[in-house]
C-alpha cells in the first residue's frame, strides 16, 4: 500500500488550517475529511475509515488526548498531532496516551507529508528487518553488530539498545519515558539524565560533529528522533 | 493642682514654727535682727516652688511669728519698742520683693519649659509628617499628638473623593464622633470656608466643640473638631496656637503624600505609556515589515503577470523567510509577557548544553547559512539542571543578535566550559561594537544602541535573555574580547552531578 490515495482525516477547529492542508494534501494524492470538533472527529473517523488522522491539540469542545484515548479503545490508526510550541506538557500527555508523532505549527507541508509517509509505513511494516540501515549506519540485529562507514562500533550495551530502540522506530519521535521504560524498565522513569549521558556518548560515537548531529535529534523538552530520512528535520 | 495646693501652707507653717523654735533658743545669743533674716528662708522657697501667694502667706506668717514669739515682750504682738514696727515694714518690703521676683523667675521657667515641650511636639510631629507615606498614619499622628496636650473628645475630618460628605477617619477616644447634624453642618462650613468656628451656642449642656481647618495654600483639606474635657471647657489662646501649629504641620504632611502618590502616578504611568508606545511601535514595525513582504511577494504571484521561475522561488523563499521571522517575533514577545507577570517558571530537568546548543543551531539554521559558525564544546562537561526550551530560546537570541550585528560571511564563534561551580557559555562576533556605556543597558527592554536603530528588531531578544537565565540563577553580560569583538557570556551554576545509571561501566565494551 502506497501513500497515494491513502484517507487522511483532519480534524482543527481552524477553517483556514483545513483549507490550507486539504489543498496540500489533495495535491499530493491523498483523499481528506475534515472536521472541526473532537465529537465530529470521533464520528468521521468511523464512517470514513480514514489510514491516518492529523489531530489539532487545541479543540473547542474536547481536549485532545480524549480523543486519543477514545480512538485507541477500538483502532490504532496513526494520529499525528499539530501543536504550538507552548503546549510541551500537553504533547507528552498526548504521545503517552498514543499518538504516533506530532508536528510544531507552523509547519513546512514538506515536513507534515514526510511524517505522514513514516507514519503510514509503521501501520504497513509486518515483517522485522534483520538489518536497519540509516546513512552511513547499520545496525544487526541478529548478530549485534553496528557499523559505520563498514567499520564495526564499539558500543556498550546500553548504547546498543538505545540505538536499537530508536532505529526501530526511526523517524518517529520517541518520548523520553518511552526510551527509559524501554532500557532501564518502569522505575527510572524520572531519570532523564541517564538519557543526557548515554545519547552524549552515542553521539560521540556516531555524529560526525555532535554538536550539529545528523542522526539523532532531540525533540526539545520531548525526547528524540532517530532521523534515516533526511526530509524529516525533526522540530 | 488641687492636690498640692494645700501643701504649701502647710510646709509654710511647719517651717516657721521650726524657725520660730530653733529662735527661742538663739535669743539669748544673736541679735534679733539676724533671726528675722532667718524668717525670710520660707518666703523665697515657696515663691521659687508655688509662685506668690503661697509667698506672701510665708512672709505674712513670718512676721506675726516672730513679733509674736520673738520680738519682746514675748506672747505679744504689740512690740515693746516701737522701733521694731520699722523692722516689720522691712521685713514685708524685702519679703515681698524676694516673692515677686522668686515667682517671675519660676513663670519665665514654666513658660520656658511649655514652649520646649511645644517645640518638641511639633518637632516630633513634623518628623512624623516629613516620613509618613500614607495618609492613615498622619492623622492618627495628629490626633495622638492633640490627644497628649487636650483633654477630650478629638476628631479628625477628610473630605470623601466628591468633596461633598465629610468622613470622620480619626478620632480620640475611638468611639467619639460628632454629637449631632448641627455639629456636621458646622464642620462642612470649616471645610468650605477655611475659617475656625465653634458650637459654643449649641445644644445647651453640652460641651462646646471648636473646628479647625486643615489649610495649606489656600486650600481646606480637613476638618478638625476638639471638644475640651476640662474645667472651663475651653481652649486657652496658647492652645489654640498650638493647635494651630498641629493642623498646618498635618496639612503640609497631607499635601506631600497627596503629592507623592501624584508623581508616582504620574511616573507609573509614564513608564507603562512608554512601553506601550515603544511596544505599539516596535509591534507595528515588526508584523508590519515581512507582512509587507509577505503581501509584495503574494501580489506578485498572483497578478504580477510573467515571472521567471527563478523570481518565483526568490518570492516563495520570501514569504517563508519573513513568516518565520514573525513566528519568532511571535515567540519573544509571549516570552516578554509570561515573564513580566511572573508566569514563566523554568521546568527544571537534567540537560547537555551541547544538546541544548545543537537544537538552537538547527532552529535557526536558514538564518546562520551566510556566517562562518565554529563551535568549541570540550568533551565530558558536566549536566546543568535547566528548562531545555528557554535556555534554547536564549541560546537562539543570542545568536540572532551575533547574525544581526555582525557582517555577511563574518564569524561566529560559540565556546562552552567550566569554570569553578559554573559553566559558561560565550558567543563571540565581529562587527557592531557595543560602547562601553552602553553595556549595562543592552539588557534592558527596547533598549537599542543608538547605531542599531535602523535595524530590524525591537530589543526585547536580550532582556529575555536576561530574564531567562536570572530565572536559572545564572548571569549574563557582555564584554570585548578583541578589537571590534562583542563576547556575550551566560554562566549557569553547576549543581553536584546525578547518580549515574546502575551497572554502567564507562568504556565497557560491546559484548559482540
Amino acid at each position: 500500500m502506497s501513500s497515494d490515495g491513502a484517507r487522511v482525516l483532519v480534524i482543527d477547529d481552524e477553517k483556514q488550517i483545513r483549507r490550507m492542508l486539504n489543498i496540500a494534501l489533495t495535491g499530493n494524492g491523498f483523499n481528506i475529511a475534515e472536521a472541526a470538533t473532537g465529537n465530529d472527529g470521533l464520528n468521521q473517523a468511523i464512517v470514513f475509515h480514514p489510514d491516518i488522522i492529523i489531530l489539532d491539540l487545541g479543540l473547542p469542545d474536547c481536549d485532545g488526548h480524549e480523543v486519543i484515548s477514545k480512538l485507541r479503545e477500538w483502532t490504532q490508526i496513526p494520529i499525528i498531532i499539530l501543536s504550538v510550541r507552548e503546549q510541551e506538557s500537553e504533547k507528552i500527555t498526548a504521545l503517552d496516551a498514543g499518538a504516533d508523532d506530532y508536528i510544531t505549527k507552523p509547519f513546512s507541508i514538506g515536513e507534515l507529508l514526510a511524517r505522514i509517509r513514516v507514519a503510514l509505513r509503521r501501520s504497513v511494516k509486518t515483517v522485522d528487518e534483520p538489518i536497519l540501515a540509516f546513512g552511513e549506519i547499520s545496525l544487526d540485529i541478529a548478530r549485534r553488530i553496528v557499523t559505520l562507514k563498514g567499520e564495526e562500533l564499539k558500543l556498550t550495551p546500553t548504547e546498543y539498545e538505545i540505538l536499537k530502540y530508536m532505529a526501530l522506530k526511526a523517524d518517529r519521535v520517541v518520548t523520553q519515558q518511552q526510551l527509559l521504560r524501554a532500557i532501564w524498565g518502569p522505575n527510572h522513569q524520572e531519570h532523564t539524565h541517564y538519557l543526557r549521558i548515554y545519547i552524549g556518548q552515542l553521539r560521540h560515537k556516531i555524529e560526525a560533529d555532535p554538536t550539529q548531529p545528523r542522526y539523532i535529534l532531540t525533540e526539545a523538552g520531548i525526547g528524540y528522533r532517530l532521523v534515516k530520512d533526511s526530509y524529516i528535520k525533526g522540530n | 493642682m488641687k492636690t498640692t495646693s494645700v501643701l504649701p501652707y502647710l510646709w509654710t507653717l511647719l517651717t516657721i514654727s521650726l524657725i520660730t523654735f530653733i529662735g527661742i533658743f538663739l535669743t539669748p545669743f544673736f541679735d534679733l535682727l539676724n533671726i528675722a533674716l532667718l524668717y525670710l528662708l520660707p518666703v523665697m522657697i515657696s515663691a521659687v516652688y508655688w509662685g506668690r501667694v503661697p509667698s506672701f502667706f510665708a512672709s505674712f506668717v513670718g512676721v506675726m511669728a516672730f513679733d509674736f514669739f520673738i520680738v519682746p515682750p514675748i506672747y505679744d504682738l504689740k512690740p515693746q519698742d516701737i522701733r521694731y514696727l520699722f523692722t516689720f515694714a522691712i521685713y514685708m518690703l524685702v519679703a515681698i520683693v524676694i516673692s515677686t521676683m522668686a515667682a517671675t523667675l519660676r513663670d519665665e521657667l514654666e513658660k520656658t519649659r511649655k514652649s520646649e515641650r511645644l517645640t518638641a511636639t511639633l518637632y516630633a510631629l513634623s518628623r512624623q509628617m516629613a516620613a509618613v507615606t500614607d495618609l492613615q498614619q498622619i492623622w492618627v499622628s495628629l490626633v495622638n499628638t492633640i490627644t497628649e496636650a487636650i483633654e477630650g473628645k478629638i476628631i479628625f475630618m477628610l473630605p470623601d473623593a466628591d468633596n461633598n460628605q465629610l468622613i470622620e477617619v480619626a478620632s480620640s477616644p475611638a468611639s467619639a464622633t460628632l454629637s449631632s447634624g448641627k455639629q456636621l453642618d458646622i464642620a462642612h462650613c470649616v471645610l468650605e470656608q477655611g475659617k475656625n468656628a465653634d458650637s459654643r451656642t449649641g445644644v445647651l449642656g453640652k460641651s462646646p466643640t471648636f473646628f479647625l481647618p486643615v489649610r495649606v495654600e489656600n486650600r481646606t483639606l480637613a476638618v478638625l473638631a476638639v471638644t475640651p474635657e476640662t474645667e472651663d471647657e475651653s481652649i486657652s489662646p496658647e492652645q489654640n496656637q498650638m493647635l494651630e501649629a498641629f493642623t498646618n504641620l498635618a496639612a503640609v504632611g497631607l499635601l506631600r503624600v497627596q503629592l507623592a502618590k501624584e508623581a508616582e502616578k504620574a511616573k507609573l504611568l509614564s513608564e507603562s505609556e512608554k512601553l506601550h508606545t515603544a511596544l505599539l511601535n516596535s509591534v507595528s514595525h515588526e508584523i508590519r515589515t515581512p507582512l509587507a513582504s509577505i503581501t509584495g511577494a503574494v501580489t506578485s504571484l498572483l497578478e504580477g503577470g510573467v515571472i521567471s521561475q527563478e523570481s518565483r522561488d526568490i518570492l516563495l523563499r520570501t514569504i517563508k523567510e519573513e513568516a518565520q521571522r514573525m513566528n519568532r517575533f511571535t515567540s519573544n514577545l509571549l516570552d516578554m509577557t509570561r515573564l513580566e507577570s511572573g508566569m514563566l517558571k523554568p521546568n527544571l530537568d537534567w540537560c547537555d548544553l551541547q544538546d541544548i546548543i545543537g537544537v538552537a543551531i538547527r532552529e535557526i539554521k536558514d538564518i546562520l547559512q551566510n556566517h562562518n559558525l565554529q563551535i568549541n564544546i570540550p568533551a565530558g562537561l558536566p549536566l546543568v539542571k535547566t528548562d531545555f526550551a528557554l535556555i534554547e530560546h536564549v541560546v537562539i537570541n543570542l545568536l540572532e543578535n551575533a547574525v544581526k550585528y555582525s557582517p555577511p560571511e563574518g564569524e561566529i564563534s560559540i565556546s562552552v566550559q567550566q569554570r569553578d561551580k559554573e559553566i559558561l557559555f560565550s558567543i563571540i562576533n565581529s562587527g557592531l561594537v557595543i560602547p562601553v556605556q552602553d553595556r549595562k543597558y543592552v539588557f534592558d527592554k527596547f533598549y537599542r544602541l543608538h547605531a542599531s536603530k535602523n535595524r530590524a528588531g525591537i530589543g526585547l531578544g536580550l532582556s529575555i535573555c536576561k530574564g531567562i537565565i536570572e530565572a536559572h540563577k545564572g548571569k549574563i553580560w557582555v564584554e570585548s574580547s578583541e578589537q571590534n569583538k562583542n563576547c556575550f557570556i551566560f554562566a549557569l551554576p553547576v549543581l553536584d552531578q546525578p547518580l549515574r545509571p546502575f551497572g554502567d561501566i564507562q568504556g565497557e565494551e560491546n559484548v559482540v
